[in-house]
């Protein structure tokens, strides 16, 4: 239950959010943003998140769009991940997102709230990582429109005020092959152990982690090494191993030795998937 | 049979699956004041200070308690608990404060300021650490503590009891063997994780009568206690226990009734309610206890067992609570259920900076099986022998004596050997247990044996009130508490059946309230259907009796000549003649105005026969009344590239004695594997290094999942137990027992290793097929 007291609105414009955010800051009432709530329920529980004002986006139009035309495919940060699932208009996204905690809590998840929440596995950003999407932010200097690796490193890099309205996505990335596989500690629930999200494009494979560290990740240095075709596929994912980013995790979840077990697992059966047979152990 | 055997819906089902169903915590008014708790965040220190000053500010605040001197310590057994921490906490998670208050919110806020400063101890992390010589104590009063007879703690040690079994000549066991083999296993304590939070209401009235509703297997344990420790006359204690949501052993320990308790004494009386939160259900209350074992046995090269030698070190946790009994539990089946001569076990209850333990489903079977059944795996394989046939070979029968030397015959035991012939037909065992998939994949399958009794006070008894309605119907009124097992159902099918009435015509009290309703000593042990059922028996003959005494008036004949049935009482001999119930169960009224015979109240009891105490040296004794005994197979598919593995299926071939409701004894032993298979494969507590739990939310503490369960099968053998209501042994716990071992053992074959520990998870292989010692803490 939440012990401490907290003030509630439900601003219908961008505009009147952002406004209300500067004016809860001066008053110190510590404001933030809110969309499915339940990270800020989770944590309001225990004390580790105690705001004395929250600011519903759901009334925002732009934050409820899920639009596909012929060019993009907007979709809003307030979206939930069961909508997003089962619209399944971006079938990599549907996947990865399908995988995040169970069915009941992704009633209420939502994108925003993954990607911008305080529990780092936000794994729904990872197939926004991969189609290098392009992010809308509103805050006090006004509404602006960025490639998501300008302003997402570990996190979402967002200034006071500022929150996630939207992403766009180009519509020719959504129908790339693509894969998402999660391994948890055992069976088929809990937090990840390692999530992987790929995709085949032209160029090569790209890949997008979490679980693994205590943030999500794409790295070029890693596709890289995943891309050098002259090598076997052990030894590239050996060189991968080694551009790692750290700490790699080791928690109640599996030790890092273990996940690093995992990781190369995991990547040899992303590409056997993408691939085919030839990588299949 | 009429009603026997058949799958009736449970009485209390259409309240269950449309939300209507109250529990202890569904009470709500708004006079009622609300208790919020203040946990150890160590497993072990001394409490320097409690500064309560920014608390007591908190509007709405009634009152805060912190542990004292002047509170009586509590226990089982032993006396060694202090319901509110004095001087030092011993588990993360053990209540070092409460706060009254008027709305739940403001005793959170209060507790939340609430400021202890605490300073670390050394932490016994294990209760093989706990054995050491120079182990920190847990407590060192140990020797101070009241106790009852039949416990022998050892003071200056962590030992809080020592449960032997000597059976045989183990010299003469080892020299008659030709081969021996010696495992090690391991488990951490764990939760039981049942969907209802626990929670009670206090209130003490102006009269000095205490109430408490709580959701409780023990309703009148409660009554005891509080009646003991509290000096209050037990007449005047009144506990209430509505339907339980779920319990598995959890809700069978006293401890939250306790603290409402003191929070409403401190609060001038006020109807006062505790609720535990997920957090709390899981660190505070009372676990799952856990096991370091050593097991040595030896056969013949025929495979034959003549001995076994056998170590278990229980994680009783900070208090001892019920887990010298569990100890003594694990002593007394201690091995699997076979015949073996030459039985020498030292069965010890430890104590540990772990949370608690109390009963779970099973009381040590599960645990203690684990160990044993992975020997009997490993001794086969040594052996060259199939593993259920060195099972059958060595399987009890009539005939034999049970570890502490109880002669078993036709009734008090259950057929082994049929339920291992029929395993092995559901399992398809025959095909091979091995069979490769592909290069990664192979499914295999794993099997084990089991059997247990109980070990329930010997002078443990149950009563049943039934009384009639004017229609003729009954009123089923028992202490046993519905907490999920169907039991207040079955009891409903017993009576119909002896009435031969229609189910219907029966209505089944769902509460408990200790000052109406006749005691059934705790609901545990799966002793409801048994005891329960034998007092509702006597209660319908006397009912019975009653009816034909006042009919045969009625009928001008002798009561003898007359047959209860159908509603009716009649002649045997011509059924034609009678009179129906309801003209006569209120009593009879002639045509001019005169009446007879008054209200029929059936009553009847049932008491344990010739239970006794163990003998101290030998472990000799009569624990319980029967064995029920079983045969349990899982199918896995296992990965050998990524030591992931999924159950496809899990069986149990039990000796249930008579079926006496289908769907619901399948679902009594489908749930208990599901939770055997849980707990074997993903359910364990992590402690860091502070004895602190790294893993008390269902985030990160996960029960099975609907979607990961195997395919369940569930058969019957029917051996009856003669002296138990037609038949039928009670099979409550029975289904996990075997789950985790025929798990243990069927991973170990696909993994090519032995896996000793729990929870089998894809990383525990990972590290035994690296070579890493099955490390102990």
């Amino acid at each position: 239950m939440i012990s401490f007291d907290f003030e509630y609105y439900k601003p219908s414009t961008i505009n009147e959010a952002v406004q209300l955010f500067y004016t809860l800051q001066i008053q110190k009432k510590r404001p933030i943003y809110f969309s499915g709530g339940t990270e800020i329920i989770t944590l309001g529980r225990l004390n580790l998140v105690t705001p004395e004002a929250v600011i519903d986006i759901h009334d925002i139009p732009e934050c409820k769009v899920l639009q596909l035309d012929e060019y993009h495919l907007v979709m809003g940060a307030a979206l939930t991940l069961t909508e997003i699932e089962k619209a399944n208009v971006f079938p990599l996204l549907s996947k990865t997102a399908s995988e995040v905690a169970d069915h009941t809590a992704r009633n209420k998840i939502t994108l925003g709230g993954n990607i911008c929440g305080k529990i780092f596995y936000r794994e729904a950003v990872l197939p926004f990582l991969l189609t290098n999407s392009q992010v809308v932010i509103a805050g006090p200097s006004g509404i602006k429109r960025v490639p998501i690796q300008d302003v997402f490193y570990k996190q979402l890099r967002l200034q006071t005020g500022e929150f996630l309205v939207q992403i766009v996505t180009n519509q020719n990335d959504l129908s790339v092959p693509s894969v998402s596989i999660k391994k948890r500690r055992q069976w088929g629930t809990g937090y990840p152990l390692v999530t992987i999200a790929a995709m085949k494009t032209k160029e090569g494979i790209r890949a997008a982690f979490s679980g693994l560290c205590p943030f999500p990740f794409r790295s070029k240095q890693i596709e890289d090494d995943l891309n050098q075709t002259q090598l076997p596929l052990e030894a590239r994912i050996e060189h991968a191993i080694h551009h790692l980013p750290t700490p790699i995790l080791n928690d109640t979840e599996g030790s890092s030795e273990y996940r690093i077990f995992v990781f190369k697992n995991t990547l040899q059966e992303i590409f056997t998937a993408l691939e085919g047979e030839e990588h299949a152990q | 049979m009429n009603i026997i055997g058949k799958s009736i819906y449970r009485k209390e089902a259409l309240d269950k699956v449309s939300g209507k169903a109250k529990y202890t915590a569904d009470e709500q008014s708004t006079d009622m004041l609300h208790v919020k708790m203040v946990i150890s965040p160590y497993g072990h220190a001394k409490i320097e200070k409690i500064d309560t000053s920014e608390a007591q500010k908190v509007p709405g605040v009634r009152a805060i308690l912190t542990g004292s001197p002047e509170l009586p310590l509590i226990g089982e057994e032993i006396q060694d608990r202090p319901p509110i921490a004095v001087g030092k906490v011993r588990y993360y998670g053990e209540p070092v404060a409460l706060v009254v208050a008027d709305h739940p919110v403001l005793a959170k806020r209060a507790a939340d300021l609430i400021k202890v400063a605490y300073k670390p101890l050394p932490v016994v992390n294990s209760p093989s650490e706990a054995l050491k010589s120079d182990a920190p104590l847990v407590h060192e009063k140990l020797d101070t503590y009241q106790r009852t007879q039949g416990v022998y703690p050892e003071p200056n040690t962590n030992i809080a009891n020592r449960t032997k079994i000597r059976k045989g000549n183990m010299e003469k066991g080892w020299l008659e063997s030709d081969l021996i083999v010696e495992e090690n296993f391991s488990f951490s304590p764990s939760d039981h994780a049942a969907m209802e939070t626990r929670c009670a209401i206090a209130e003490i009235h102006r009269d000095g009568y205490v109430h408490i509703t709580s959701s409780s297997q023990a309703p009148f344990m409660i009554k005891k206690w509080i009646s003991r420790y509290f000096n209050i006359d037990l007449g005047k204690i009144v506990v209430n226990t509505p339907l339980v949501g779920g319990a598995y052993g959890g809700k069978a320990s006293v401890q939250w009734e306790i603290l409402a308790f003191l929070a409403s004494k401190a609060t001038g009386g006020r109807r006062v309610k505790l609720i535990y939160s997920r957090e709390e259900d899981i660190l505070t209350a009372p676990c799952h206890i856990g096991l370091d074992a050593r097991v040595k046995l030896g056969c013949t090269r025929d495979g034959l067992l003549k001995a076994a030698e056998i170590v278990y070190l229980f994680d009783g946790g900070a208090y001892s609570d019920k887990s010298t009994d569990i100890s003594r539990a694990g002593a007394v089946d201690c091995t699997g259920p076979y015949h073996i001569e030459n039985v020498w076990c030292d069965s010890l209850c430890m104590y540990t900076n772990h949370p608690y333990a109390t009963a779970f489903r099973g009381f040590s079977h599960c645990e203690v099986l684990f160990a044993f059944e992975r020997t009997m795996d490993i001794l086969a394989e040594k052996l060259g022998m199939d593993p259920l046939e060195l099972r059958l070979k060595n399987a009890i029968l009539p005939g034999h004596k049970t570890p502490t030397q109880v002669l078993l015959n036709n009734s008090n035991l259950g057929n082994l050997p049929k339920c291992i012939h029929r395993l092995k037909e559901l399992i398809n065992w025959d095909e091979g247990s091995i069979v490769e998939i592909d290069e990664r994949k192979v499914r295999v399958k794993g099997v084990s044996c089991i059997w247990k009794t109980s070990t329930i006070d010997p002078d443990a008894s149950s009563g049943v009130i039934l009384t009639f309605n004017r229609d003729g119907s009954i009123n089923l009124i028992s202490g046993v508490v519905e907490i999920g097992t169907g039991t207040k159902t079955i009891l409903a099918q017993i009576l119909a059946e002896r009435m031969k009435m229609n189910i219907d015509q029966i209505h089944v009290q769902m509460k408990v309230n200790t000052q109406t309703t006749p005691e059934h000593w705790k609901t545990v042990a799966s002793r409801g259907t048994f005891m329960a059922g034998r007092a509702v028996l006597a209660a319908a003959d006397d009912a019975i009796r009653q009816l034909k005494e006042i009919a045969s008036c009625v009928l001008r004949c002798s009561a003898e000549d007359l047959e209860v049935g159908f509603g009716r009482i009649f002649l045997r001999d011509d059924p034609k003649v009678g009179i129906d119930i309801k003209d006569v169960a209120y009593g009879y009224q002639y045509p001019n105005g005169n009446a007879i015979g008054g209200q029929v109240i059936g009553r009847g009891n049932y008491i344990l026969r010739h239970m006794t105490h163990l003998d101290p040296d030998t472990g000799a004794g009569q624990p319980g009344p029967e064995w029920t005994v079983g045969a349990q197979g899982v199918e896995i598919e296992f990965d050998k590239k990524d030591f992931t593995y999924r159950v496809i299926k899990a069986i149990s071939v039990i000796d249930i004695g008579k079926v006496l409701n289908e769907k619901a004894a399948k679902g009594q032993v489908m749930g208990a594997m599901s939770m055997g298979l849980s707990f074997a494969g993903r359910e364990t507590f992590i402690f860091d290094r502070y004895g602190r739990i790294q893993n008390s939310q269902l985030r990160t503490y996960r029960p099975i999942h609907y979607g990961e369960n195997p395919e369940y099968i569930v058969d019957f053998v029917e051996t009856p137990q003669l002296d138990a209501p037609y038949g039928a042994r009670g099979i409550g716990e029975h289904g996990i027992l075997g789950m985790p071992a025929a798990l243990a053992n069927s991973l170990s074959v696909a993994a090519g290793v032995q896996l000793n520990q729990l929870p089998l998870v894809p990383e525990f292989i990972w590290r035994r097929k690296k070579g890493a010692q099955n490390d102990f803490v």
